[in-house]
């Protein structure tokens, strides 16, 4: 039989063929990535009456902008869900918990494509800038429902005010202050920092000169010299007196820190600048790192704890944020390099103040919600839920809680006493406008402003003016692309 | 024979036709577009669809977390280039990188096949595993750990070169070191050139280096004139790879800065910047935009090799 004459199955042994092509292709198609990201829900059941009186509505708290993504966390807030789910019937909410690194983008992804949550957060202020637009004036909604915010103090509400719209309700606050290494300043021979606003250190105010002065005598180079020695050497330096750490590089968050409170953009919302007191103050930090060298660079950071500068026991002085009680030390099974510390006020300014860079995390409501009313009872429950509070590390917002908060941390510290008292006072002082303040194309400018902070951190030798003037025009042509 | 009987003998041995050569070939090439058919779907849905719309978004001010407020706005994502210093500097970092590691590892993979195509060698087939090992692993990871090891006080590397007296510099915190440290990252990972080089310099006919040899070439010399011309068809396509893979940098720039092409700028690379642009800031539309005129410098760049092509590259031993 030639070719000619063979016969053809055509129809029968085709078939599986073109079924493999068609299940290729839809497995290829369903293997794509789903836009809704991984979530863990909760849907607790709730008891409906016999005679419902409403007809329930879902909300989605979407968790992963800020903390509560850890998987030590998810279980508390489960729980906080469930109560809110068993206290009323109209309302069914739900948890979806995000990895922190994709949080954001996943975010913009469900908005994109019309699948949005109806709360986020805890998130803060810096991650309000990200998505302000799309979030919900709870304004009207506070004054409808009567919620009391009497016990929150009204600078930190008015963290929260952004055009004219209240984005968010403070849940939990993190002021700054400086954290101190006991032992260094023991084996330097030299008094402790002062607890108390007002009070002098070594008969002198508390400036930042003061403690440029101090820090200079705290830094130590491998051969026992002091900053202040002529035989200094700043290549092999073992002790540094000051930090700033994890600030992510922002060159707004050191500008407030050591100049006081400022804004990049000046009062008609869409001119850059950078304000006298702000150059001040990023002065003093740079000719700390490359001129007096009592702060460590960028390369010095990474070797010392990798970045975790006061874990590593080796910074005399840090400021940093109430939240950084949660990494003074290590991991279980390793040494903790510091050992004995205290808390201190923070020196008066170059524009006469006291400014403690202030965070707080709060949750939103996206104005996409379909339910913005129960959006913002299910947000109110969650606002004033002390076991998430405990369970993100934070400092609540409201004072009432406060006291059950300093316990939990003297519990954890103890036998150390530490003044918890200068965290509540540096509460009074925050930076207003926050050094996390809105800026017109607020994602590239801020990035910019990180930019700025990388290059100070790493390279000696700059004319500060000259750069602070290159951002501020950077700075300009980016507000302009917003608009 | 009778007529009749011709007739019957021919009716046997000339079979029916049914439907003829074209009908045969209509119904081979179908079969063939079944099989092709999933390719063909996945890159519309998957390649030409995308491609399309990002070509649509790059006209538009389209932000992802505003969908309702998309805007037309014509070439001003284009004309925005012409005026973005950050991004002039990211096509600079990428250029410059191209310039210094495409010659790199095309030389050290060349270098590294002679060797392991080497009949001196003991245990070539070991070594030729040994150096496409790398590949294997994750780039992610082969970062991390090469982080540690151009670390500027606690890395292998700098306790290496201070071993000889050298000093080690700060290799990821230096604008001008931090070049140099992806390019040695960027040589771990030579094995598919190697592999690629080793299939070329295996099928040099043995016969061409007799003949070279006879006529008084040195090793050298059977290099210039022999090797490398051979070779030229391979060394043509690894050229290519290596350049679009160099304006496609992005991964290790993306973990050993964390996303942010520091130290000042100095990893930002296009791919990088792009990838800011979008998921950072939010700007598809401009993103998008980025997105072409990669896509144009790079077909512009291949289009100027393979024209020049035909004046080195030997294709089956013509030019």
């Amino acid at each position: 039989m030639n070719g000619y004459e063979r016969e053809h199955h055509w129809p029968w042994t085709k078939l599986p063929v073109l079924l493999a092509a068609v299940a290729l292709v839809g497995a290829a198609c369903s293997s794509g990535a789903s836009s809704t990201p991984s979530a863990t829900a909760t849907a607790a059941a709730t008891e409906a009456p016999s005679a419902t009186l409403c007809t329930p509505v879902d909300i989605e708290w979407y968790v992963g902008l800020g903390t509560g993504e850890n998987e030590e966390q998810i279980p508390a807030e489960e729980a906080v869900v469930e109560a809110f789910n068993d206290s009323q019937d109209c309302i069914n909410l739900l948890l979806t918990v995000v990895d922190n690194t994709e949080a954001a983008d996943t975010l913009a992804t469900r908005i994109a494509a019309n699948d949005p949550p109806d709360i986020i957060g805890p998130i803060g202020i810096r991650g309000l800038q990200s998505f302000g637009d799309q979030l919900l004036d709870l304004g009207p909604y506070i004054e409808s429902s009567g919620v009391d915010l009497s016990e929150i103090d009204q600078s930190l509400i008015d963290v929260y005010k952004l055009d004219g719209k209240q984005i968010g309700i403070p849940m939990a606050v993190y002021s700054s202050f400086i954290y101190y290494n006991k032992a260094l300043f023991d084996e330097a021979g030299l008094a402790y920092p002062p607890h108390e606003v007002g009070e002098q250190y070594d008969g002198q105010d508390w400036t930042w000169a003061t403690v440029r002065d101090l820090a200079m005598k705290l830094t130590v180079d491998t051969d026992g010299n002091d900053a202040t020695s002529a035989d200094f050497d700043p290549d092999n330096v073992d002790v540094y007196g000051l930090d700033a750490q994890f600030t992510e590089n922002d060159a707004r968050a050191w500008s407030t820190i050591f100049g006081g409170s400022g804004s990049v953009v000046a009062a008609d919302g869409t001119t850059a600048q950078w304000p006298d007191n702000w150059r001040t103050g990023l002065q003093f930090f740079y000719d700390g790192i490359w001129k007096d060298h009592f702060i460590p660079n960028q390369t010095a950071v990474q070797a010392l704890a990798a970045g975790n500068t006061f874990q590593s026991g080796r910074i005399a002085m840090d400021v940093v944020h109430q939240w950084y009680t949660c990494c003074v030390y290590p991991g279980e099974g390793e040494t903790a390099a510091v050992t004995d510390w205290d808390i201190a006020v923070l020196p008066v300014g170059p524009d006469g103040k006291i400014t403690s860079k202030l965070h707080a995390d709060t949750i939103g409501v996206l104005d996409s919600t379909a339910n913005p009313d129960q959006a913002f009872e299910a947000l109110s429950f969650l606002t004033k839920s002390p076991e998430l509070i405990q369970t993100w590390g934070a400092m609540p917002a409201i004072e009432s809680q406060r006291a059950a908060f300093f316990d939990g941390l003297n519990e954890r510290f103890a036998p150390l006493e530490i003044d918890w008292n200068v965290s509540t006072l540096m509460l009074a002082y925050p930076d207003n406008p926050s050094h996390e303040a809105y800026m017109p194309n607020f994602q590239e400018a801020d990035s910019a402003n990180k930019d700025l902070g990388s290059k100070l951190w790493t390279t000696p030798g700059l004319d500060l003016d000259s750069e602070l003037d290159a951002q501020v025009e950077l700075l300009q042509g980016i507000f302009d692309s917003a608009s | 024979m009778s007529t009749t009987q011709a007739a019957a003998v021919s009716a046997v041995t000339t079979p029916p036709r049914r439907g003829g050569w074209r009908a045969l070939r209509e119904r081979e090439s179908f079969t063939g577009l079944v099989f092709v058919s999933p390719f063909i779907l996945g890159f519309i849905v998957f390649s030409a669809i995308p491609m399309v719309a990002s070509l649509v978004l790059s006209l538009t001010d389209f932000d992802p977390r505003e969908p309702d407020e998309v805007r037309f706005i014509g070439l001003a994502n284009y004309s925005q280039m012409f005026n973005d210093p950050v991004l002039h500097q990211a096509l600079g970092v990428t250029v410059r990188f191209a310039l210094l590691v495409v010659p790199l590892t095309l030389a050290f993979a060349l270098g590294v096949a002679m060797l392991v195509n080497s009949k001196l060698l003991a245990g070539r087939t070991v070594f030729r595993t040994l150096f496409y090992m790398p590949m294997q692993i994750p780039i992610v990871a082969s970062t991390i750990v090469w982080i540690g090891v151009l670390h500027s006080t606690n890395g292998w590397l700098n306790y290496a070169l201070e071993a000889v007296g050298i000093p080690g510099p700060n290799w990821l915190q230096s604008t001008f070191w931090v070049g140099p440290a992806l390019g040695l990252m960027g040589l771990w990972g030579i094995g598919n050139m190697m592999l690629i080089f080793l299939a070329g310099l295996q099928s040099v006919p043995t016969e061409l280096y007799d003949a070279a040899k006879v006529d008084g070439a040195g090793p050298l010399a059977s290099f210039r004139h022999v090797t490398l011309p051979m070779i030229s068809p391979v060394l043509f396509y690894n050229l290519i790879i290596a350049l679009i893979a160099a304006f496609q940098y992005f991964t290790q720039a993306y973990v050993i800065s964390n996303g942010r092409g520091d130290p000042d700028r100095a990893t930002l690379f296009f791919n990088l910047d792009l990838y800011r642009e979008a998921f950072g800031f939010f700007h598809m539309g401009y993103a998008s935009a980025m997105a072409w005129l990669l896509f144009v410098v790079v077909l512009g760049l291949t289009v100027v090799l393979f024209r020049t092509a035909g004046s080195w590259v030997f294709a089956g031993g013509e030019r």
